[in-house]
């Protein structure tokens, strides 16, 4: 119980914020929209991780999403940076177009 | 534990070498410090203390200090045989850093005995991979690589975050002992969204040393990415991720495996199956290279199938790590310098034998080894990895490897034929570096020699 | 000091790597040279050793290199083991091994595959030794392979000879047949003994069952049949004479083929105990010798003479064991290896003379042209056929005394073999020194002395071939046998001569009588009448022609085995093979390529795609661990 409302509330609410971003990344093609989706899951992340942490009464958690965080921000920086190259190779960022390495 | 902090300072000297002109000296200033941390771990080798860091969330115990080492010898090969990609590149030290900090993160993962630095490990050693493949800047199948490699990476890391988090909530700890220790507390138990957790971190590690369903990025992005970095990945990074597994579930989650170990078995069955079809029928070297690394991740998984701690499973892997990466070393070497022209499938090898015949011999002991014929250290590898399966319940598995194994022959044999049989237009020798040909011949002798003395290896701790 | 016993097989090693990797920018003389050295280093550190070995307590060390293979039960380390037997032998297979290689620096010079050949030479004494040192079966094993494969690849040294390769793969496969009795007995020994270093396993020999004991011993000696040339695999060795006469000399000779007569002594636990086995040893030997004996009587190539000549001493060491005469049929390997060597490399001296010329009705008359290989051949003579004070003499007569007190009717057969050894050894002699020339007159032109890096070794050996014998003397001579001395701590059951001093004195004499009157037959035969071998096969009598066709064992095998294998094997072909087995391989492979296409479809390169079925892969989880 946090604040009167049951974990499992909190974590309904990020599993269903994680189901989400994970059917954003599966149903888009464009490539920004599935980076903010990639986003959406860690976010859904962190809110479970910073729930536990209270329901916990424990500080090492709420540590743990300044990690997410941090690491999330050079994920898409890193991202960012890729695209921008695609997108200066293609003209597009439609992730239909990059699908010439298979089989 | 000194080793990783010189790995970690080798980067940020490599990228201070821009600022302060000196980047002609960063190529000699790596080898120098991995060899400085070759000799650190070896220091710390001789004590019998383990060498914990930031209140034991890293730990440099026996079997993190020998596996270090595989990686460090692995890396240490890799650069010597890396040199004229960076020499190629404009940005030479950006991408020595890179690899650095790949380096470090694949440290951390033998080390890790906390979730937080299993997550930082695993990230630290993914985003410089990245960039790397997608290095060749005007290249579309390396932008499409890394960015393939980027997307489903991060989407990895999401379910990795979310069963960290649901651990986490079950136990309220990070710690690996603490987990182990919940485990046994609550046997029986267990929260269900524990077990979420679990099988959510598994599928994401999976996915890190691309295991089947889980594996469709690894062709892509190896045959995409630059030669050198497709080495890397198949070898310091895929043995890092599997290190990474073997600690995580055969320590932590060993009481859990009731969950794990049949979502396990069929993975490795569906890998073996995809794994050696897949590369039977492919032309291109570097794929065919990517699918039978997907094959030795499952031969590797199965001694966390086994899930017996002893010092033969231990060890094993330890020889089976060390057994793959030099032999994939050796054979990316060799087959970077035939694909020089831009041939990159296995007509790239035709009349090697005749061409250069002692680099020829090389690659054939290469793929022996990769191949587990006898004499080869590949043969001891699965040997041993079998002995450790054949006490439990999943003896079918060992069938089925048996099997996958000898279509691994004929795709491996393929470019022994290749290299014997036809006939180039040519016979005119391939170029190779000096420094290449010392890296290829070197390899070769450490297959040989472990192949023939696998004690050299096996004996070296008792788990 | 038994510390160093790793340097003498690693000498040759490098020679081998030296030769190997470099033979082609390095000069003959440097070549040849280092493979020399390396040999003579293993011979001074075998020599160190040697005398070292006398005060180990126990007379033996184990001497642990690295560990070898372990895993599980299975712990296999890489250890040597300096004892009499294998110092004995390390004794042999360096010093006579420095002086073929000495030899064969002047014998193979004109030739040009001559690093190639130092090269082999080494790693076949590399071999050698390791097979001769080490502690356990499997290091034997390793040896064994090797040695096969340096015959392998010494008998088909001039490969571009169709003959001779096919000789060397006859070798080969031959071989193969008693390698398989020999690694099966490996494996049965490790089942019944949970290990196979030998200390370990001759301690628990007497508490195993008598028949597992029987069957090993029996497996191994089946590898023995096959590498020391016994009946019924004994085809290989007069078709090995194709190599290079040194490597006659060295492999087909001294050194590998005694290896089989070195793993029975070794094995002498497993004889003693088993009486089934050792009879079977000694009947197997006894008929050989005799039956090559006999073939050897009208054969013309020179080598071919002594090929049959080297079977047939063979046979004679194996009766020896069989009859629990170890020390003696390791004294006679060491005589035989001194002026078996010593008569092959006569022999390529002989050859080389006449310009590569082999048949002995072609030479004649040789006596005053080539005056050191004759004297040497002479000595070499002499001492195979038994008469005092000569080497030769003194083993057989020991082997034969034992086997006498074994089975006078086995001793019977002894004796006739050796008969007939000092018949065609001088029937042998006679026609190739004794009477006119009847080569060509090119050849008559061409004879000379070889170069003294062949004669010298000529000269040592038949040195040896004289004195050979002070290793062995007769005990009821009242005189030390330094040799029984010598073995007796390796072991299981001491043979004791109980036969009278009477009995023995008769025996010996009978044997030099029987020899003496023999040589003067053949002179008689060949020197005064001047009996010439029937060139014309057509004029041969029945019973000639049988013996000089090598009672057609050949054929034989050709008929009962390859005929009907081929046979077989085209049946095989045409129904098998063409319709069900490559019908099976290729659908094999055919289905892995099929499925793999199928596979690879997944693989479509959408990044959507492997997300979906990433994701379907995580829900099956779910469905199967939380649903069903």
């Amino acid at each position: 119980m946090i604040n009167g409302i049951s974990i499992n509330m909190y974590m309904v609410l990020s599993a269903i914020l994680f189901i989400i971003g994970a059917v954003g990344v599966m149903a888009r093609r464009n490539s920004i929209i599935i980076f903010m989706c990639i986003e959406l899951m860690l976010n859904a992340v962190n809110l479970l991780l910073v729930s536990f942490s209270t329901l916990h009464n424990d500080a090492k958690g709420q540590v743990f999403v300044f990690f997410v965080m941090a690491v999330a921000a050079a994920e898409v920086a890193v991202g960012l940076a890729i695209l921008s190259m695609v997108y200066r190779n293609v003209k597009s960022i439609d992730t239909n177009l990059m699908s010439n390495l298979k089989n | 534990m000194l080793s990783l902090f010189i790995v970690s300072g080798l980067g940020v000297l490599a990228m201070l070498a821009e600022i302060f002109k000196f980047k002609k000296y960063v190529f000699p200033i790596v080898l120098g410090g991995l060899i400085g941390a070759l000799g650190a771990l070896y220091m710390e080798w001789q004590t019998p203390k383990s060498y914990a860091l930031f209140d034991n969330m890293i730990v440099f115990d026996k079997m993190a200090l020998a596996f270090s080492g595989v990686i460090i010898v692995t890396a240490f090969f890799w650069f010597i045989f890396a040199n004229d990609y960076f020499e190629e590149e404009s940005n030479v030290v950006d991408h020595t850093a890179l690899v650095l900090f790949a380096l470090t993160g694949a440290l951390m993962l033998t080390a890790f005995k906390n979730m937080t630095t299993l997550f930082l490990g695993v990230e630290i050693m993914s985003i410089p991979l990245y960039v790397l493949a997608a290095s060749k800047k005007r290249y579309l199948a390396s932008n499409e690589a890394g960015f393939k490699y980027l997307i489903m990476g991060s989407f990895a890391s999401g379910f990795l975050l979310f069963g960290i988090a649901l651990i986490y909530g079950a136990t309220g700890s990070f710690d690996i002992a603490e987990i182990r220790q919940y485990l046994t507390d609550n046997a029986g138990t267990v929260p269900s969204f524990f077990i979420a957790g679990v099988v959510m971190m598994l599928v994401a590690m999976l996915f890190k040393v691309s295991a089947a369903p889980f594996h469709f990025w690894a062709p892509d992005v190896y045959q995409g990415a630059p030669t050198v970095i497709t080495a890397l990945m198949s070898t310091i990074v895929k043995t890092a991720a599997f290190i990474a597994i073997l600690k995580l579930f055969m320590i932590g989650f060993s009481g859990a495996a009731t969950v794990w170990s049949g979502v396990l078995a069929a993975v490795i069955a569906l890998s073996l199956i995809i794994a050696n079809f897949t590369a039977a029928v492919q032309s291109n070297v570097k794929r065919m290279l990517a699918y039978s690394s997907i094959s030795h991740a499952a031969f590797m998984l199965m001694v966390v199938l086994a899930n017996v701690r002893s010092n033969a499973s231990v060890s094993g892997i330890l020889y089976y790590s060390l057994a793959y990466s030099i032999g994939s070393i050796a054979a990316f070497t060799v087959f970077y310098n035939v694909s020089r022209n831009g041939n990159e499938t296995v007509e790239g090898f035709n009349g090697l034998a005749k061409r250069n015949p002692l680099l020829a011999a090389c690659m054939t002991v290469a793929m022996l080894s990769l191949a587990g014929i006898p004499v080869t250290s590949g043969f001891f590898a699965k040997y041993f990895v079998f002995t450790t399966l054949i006490g439990t319940e999943y003896k079918w598995l060992l069938i089925l490897a048996v099997l996958t194994s000898a279509v691994g022959v004929y795709y491996y044999f393929k470019i022994i034929i290749a290299m014997y049989f036809k006939n180039a237009e040519t016979t005119e020798p391939v170029f190779f570096e000096t420094s290449n040909k010392l890296v290829v011949i070197i390899t070769t002798l450490i297959t040989l020699i472990i192949g023939f003395i696998p004690d050299v290896i096996t004996g070296l701790f008792v788990y | 000091m038994v510390k160093l016993v790793g340097l003498v097989p690693l000498f040759p090693l490098i020679g081998f790597l030296i030769n190997g990797f470099f033979g082609k920018k390095l000069s003959k003389g440097l070549s040849g040279t280092i493979a020399s050295v390396a040999v003579l280093a293993s011979f001074v550190v075998s020599l160190l050793l040697f005398f070292d070995a006398q005060h180990l307590p126990g007379h033996k060390a184990e001497v642990s290199l690295f560990g070898w293979i372990s895993a599980d039960t299975l712990d296999i380390p890489f250890e040597f083991l300096i004892d009499p037997l294998s110092s004995w032998f390390l004794l042999i297979i360096t010093g006579i091994g420095f002086l073929i290689h000495v030899y064969s620096t002047g014998y193979m010079h004109d030739d040009e595959g001559f690093q190639r050949f130092f090269t082999y030479l080494n790693l076949f004494v590399f071999f050698m030794l390791l097979l001769v040192l080490g502690n356990n079966y499997l290091i034997m094993f390793v040896g064994w392979e090797g040695v096969g494969l340096c015959s392998y690849l010494l008998i088909g040294f001039w490969f571009k000879n169709t003959d001779y390769n096919n000789a060397a793969k006859k070798a080969f496969i031959i071989n193969r047949i008693g390698d398989l009795g020999f690694l099966l007995g490996i494996i049965l020994i490790f089942i019944s003994f949970g290990s196979i270093t030998y200390g370990q396993v001759f301690e628990k020999a007497g508490i195993v069952n008598e028949s597992v004991i029987t069957t090993i011993a029996l497996l191994l000696f089946i590898g023995a049949m096959g590498k020391s040339a016994q009946i019924p695999l004994y085809t290989w060795l007069p078709d090995a004479m194709a190599g290079p006469t040194p490597v006659s000399a060295l492999i087909h000779a001294a050194t590998m083929v005694t290896a089989g007569i070195y793993m029975i002594v070794r094995s002498n636990v497993f004889y003693s105990i088993s009486e089934v086995a050792a009879e079977v040893v000694a009947i197997v030997g006894v008929a050989t010798a005799l039956f090559a004996a006999t073939i050897g009587l009208l054969q013309n190539d020179i080598k071919k003479i002594l090929a049959y000549s080297t079977v047939s001493q063979l046979g004679l060491m194996f009766l020896g064991l069989g009859v629990g005469a170890y020390s003696s049929s390791v004294f006679h390997v060491t005589t035989h290896a001194f002026f078996k060597a010593l008569l092959f490399l006569g022999a390529g001296s002989v050859i080389h003379a006449m310009g590569g010329e082999q048949d002995i009705r072609k030479m004649g008359g040789l006596k005053g042209k080539i005056k050191v290989t004759f004297i040497t051949m002479f000595i070499g003579t002499i001492a195979i056929s038994g008469i005092p004070p000569f080497s030769g003499f003194f083993s057989k007569d020991e082997i034969l005394a034992h086997v006498y007190e074994h089975s006078p009717v086995l001793w019977f057969f002894g004796m006739v073999t050796s008969m007939l050894t000092a018949f065609y050894m001088f029937r042998m002699l006679y026609v190739t020194f004794w009477g006119t020339f009847r080569g060509t007159h090119e050849q008559a032109h061409h004879l000379h002395e070889s170069p003294s890096s062949m004669t010298i070794p000529l000269i040592v050996l038949a040195a040896l071939s004289v004195i050979g014998g002070a290793l062995g003397l007769p005990e009821f001579w009242g005189m030390p046998n330094w040799m029984h001395h010598h073995l007796d701590p390796i072991l299981y059951r001491k043979s004791v001569s109980m036969l009278s001093h009477e009995t023995e004195w008769m025996l010996m004499g009978l044997a030099v009588v029987a020899a003496a009157a023999i040589i003067f037959f053949a002179h008689q035969l060949f020197v005064k009448n001047r009996v010439l071998p029937e060139a014309n096969e057509a004029k041969l009598k029945p019973w000639q022609k049988l013996i000089a066709n090598k009672y057609y064992v050949d054929e034989f095998y050709t008929a009962i085995i390859q005929k009907p294998l081929d046979m077989i094997a085209l049946a095989f072909h045409k129904f098998f093979e063409i319709q069900l087995i490559d019908g099976i391989v290729n659908g094999v492979g055919n289905s892995v390529k099929g499925i793999g296409s199928v596979i690879r479809l997944v693989q479509n390169g959408n990044i959507g795609m492997y997300i979906i079925s990433m994701v379907l892969g995580i829900i099956l989880i779910f469905l199967t661990l939380f649903i069903l």
